[in-house]
């Protein structure tokens, strides 16, 4: 049986299809205006890609935000439940969980099971997630996707006091008119951002072995940047991204 | 809409409809009742010694705070305080309390007591008093120290009123508050029963109603409301089946949040709110002097609030019992942002309660609740961890 994952987060929109021998493929799109057409267009993609028609799927089990405006789902679930589901597939022995996506970071503990047993979440803005990291990027006119590897050759990373994202942004056009290099502007945002999710991490008191998920993952210099913070190792996955959308069909297999 | 009954006004409306007009709109309902020649005084928390108030002949008044921007009252407190402090003060000061005769400012905790000194100095009501209770209860100087202060709230009343208190009015009173505590109790056991005999939205709103609504007329109404939920007339079938929760925190004047909660599969079947069980525990005792009564009341309740001091562990104790009493799972913290009381008390609770196999999850809020999106989330899956 195949089992499929969707899920809708605020800016991109995520599916993965597993079976009992694992994962068969995985699909990005951006949500866009309308989450239920993301989640129909994703499965749709999802299932050319893996030539697969709708009549093989058994089960569909959606997630994220839009969680709800999947039609033709079977259940949903919070992406909190399907991160922890993910990660205890990708990696059994994790137990700690750190997702940070688009608007929401969330930190979970996850029994032997997969399970969530506890999870803190941010509830008071947004600083500390992709849509912050965004905003710096426009600012500072460089790809996001280029901001791990410049902050990495930083030795002295610039120091971001505001938290509130329009600030922070004012902040980082101050210190690039002072002609701080551009590297150490990023770090200084990498470091900004982990400490966010690390107190968040702290609420739940998360322990090693540690995973961290969804899109910001992708950005090794949060991570590194994270892992120094929290003083022990981050694990990240080739799936990061996708995590939530693999717990899901997980569960939907399980289920 | 609920099929429709006679009233005694000869208009069809189901007996909740009185309640639930009077939360939504408490100061129209204050407005009307000054109009009738009722003084109006405004409390600030369920440490307010009612009974006093009715006594002498004024109406007590639960005040809530408020749902608009606060725009006058930041000018006044600091960015610390809860906003019930703020919308409190907001509300008086944009003049939409002005039916108020005064207020009366029971010291629970820091916030309330500063702010009773900023109302007093901003506005011009007729009457105005501190009931300032001992911090730690369980001793005889905190009963002998609270029987004082009431002895003084009731001449700061008879002096305003010019008429004195006799034993027998507040007898009288006492009665129609135990009556009212009771049935509040006896609608809270009804629902622990049976969910789906209620809704979660509308039994907050037949608590806030009771804090608002004419004391005198309350029992009654109470007693009418209990048949109408007998029979089976705000049924929603479902509730029985859902994860059984409970709340704890100080206000929650918001309605949608255990509608919110009902959606995510979770159900509120007992509380430990001031705007909750708080109000309604335990009842005042006849056959002993009215004033020492009262005093035991407060000084003796099983369930303080977090401002009182019991015992290092009486909270806990409560809330584990609550939770066995009621076969609830979980507990989630309803919290105002910024009031210390609660958030002080909130690591040892919630460490208390998982060794003792009961969930624990927080939300804190301000005036408004937390975007649904978020707020469903967090809830959700702690319904589904349960």
């Amino acid at each position: 049986m195949y089992a499929v994952g969707i899920d809708i987060g605020s800016i991109t929109t995520k599916a993965a299809v597993i079976d009992d021998n694992g994962i068969l493929g995985t699909r990005i799109i951006s949500t866009g205006y309308n989450a239920s057409e993301a989640g129909q267009r994703v499965f749709d993609e999802l299932l050319r890609e893996c030539s697969l028609k709708p009549s093989d799927i058994g089960a569909i089990i959606s997630t994220g935000y839009g969680r709800n405006s999947v039609t033709f789902a079977d259940k949903s679930l919070t992406e909190i439940i399907c991160h922890g589901a993910g990660a205890h597939y990708l990696n059994p022995s994790v137990r700690a969980v750190v997702d940070v996506g688009g608007q929401d970071s969330k930190a979970l503990l996850i029994d032997d099971k997969g399970k969530t047993k506890d999870f803190a979440m941010n509830d008071k803005c947004a600083a500390g997630t992709g849509r912050f990291l965004e905003v710096m990027a426009r600012a500072l006119e460089v790809d996001l996707d280029a901001f791990g590897a410049l902050s990495l050759q930083s030795d002295t990373p610039c120091r971001i006091s505001s938290i509130c994202t329009v600030f922070a942004e004012s902040e980082v056009i101050s210190l690039i008119s002072r002609g701080e290099r551009r590297e150490d502007i990023i770090a200084g945002i990498h470091e900004s951002v982990a400490a966010r999710v690390a107190a968040l991490a702290h609420r739940v008191g998360v322990h090693p072995p540690l995973m961290m998920t969804g899109g910001v993952a992708r950005n090794i210099g949060v991570v590194t940047a994270l892992e120094k913070k929290l003083g022990m190792p981050v694990e990240v996955s080739s799936y990061a991204q996708v995590n939530g959308a693999i717990g899901a069909a997980v569960l939907a297999l399980k289920n | 809409m609920h099929p429709a009954t006679a009233t005694e006004k000869g208009t069809f409306m189901n007996e909740l409809d009185h309640f639930q007009e009077a939360a939504k709109n408490p100061e129209g309902y204050g407005k009307n009742l000054k109009a009738s020649g009722r003084p109006v005084i405004g409390c600030l928390c369920s440490y307010a010694p009612e009974e006093l108030i009715h006594a002498a002949g004024a109406h007590p008044m639960r005040l809530f705070g408020t749902k608009e921007a606060i725009v006058n009252a930041d000018g006044h407190l600091q960015t610390y305080c809860c906003s019930l402090a703020k919308g409190v003060l907001e509300n008086t000061l944009t003049g939409r309390l002005s039916f108020l005769d005064g207020a009366v400012f029971p010291h629970t905790c820091d916030t309330i007591q500063r702010l009773s000194d900023i109302w007093r100095l901003n506005t011009d009501y007729d009457f105005f008093a501190d009931v300032v209770y001992p911090v730690k209860l369980n001793t005889q100087s905190a009963l002998d120290y609270t029987v004082d202060i009431f002895e003084r709230f009731k001449k700061n009343l008879e002096s305003w009123s010019g008429q004195s208190l006799s034993e027998a009015d507040l007898t009288r009173s006492i009665e129609i508050f135990n009556s009212i505590r009771d049935q509040l109790a006896e609608i809270y056991r009804m629902r622990s029963k049976d969910p789906a005999c209620l809704s979660g939205s509308l039994l907050s709103s037949v608590v806030k109603g009771s804090m608002i609504l004419d004391r005198d007329e309350l029992p009654e109404r109470l007693f009418r409301l209990r048949k109408e939920i007998e029979e089976g007339r705000y049924a929603v079938p479902g509730n029985e089946r859902k994860k059984r929760l409970i709340v704890a925190g100080s206000l929650c004047d918001h309605p949608d949040f255990f509608s919110i909660l009902e959606e995510s599969d979770g159900v509120v079947v007992w509380d430990d709110l001031c705007t909750g069980s708080r109000y309604f525990d335990e009842t005042v005792d006849i056959g002993v002097p009215p004033l020492e009564a009262i005093a035991r009341r407060y000084v003796e309740r099983r369930r303080p609030c977090p401002a009182k001091h019991l015992s290092n562990t009486a909270r806990g104790e409560a809330l584990a019992a609550m939770a066995e009493e009621h076969k609830a799972s979980g507990v989630i913290f309803f919290l105002l942002k910024f009031c210390d009381p609660h958030a002080f008390d909130y690591p040892y609770l919630k460490e208390y309660l998982e060794t003792r196999n009961v969930s624990v999850t927080l939300v804190e809020v301000e005036n408004q609740l937390p975007p649904e999106g978020q707020l469903k989330t967090r809830l959700e899956t702690f319904i589904h961890m349960l």
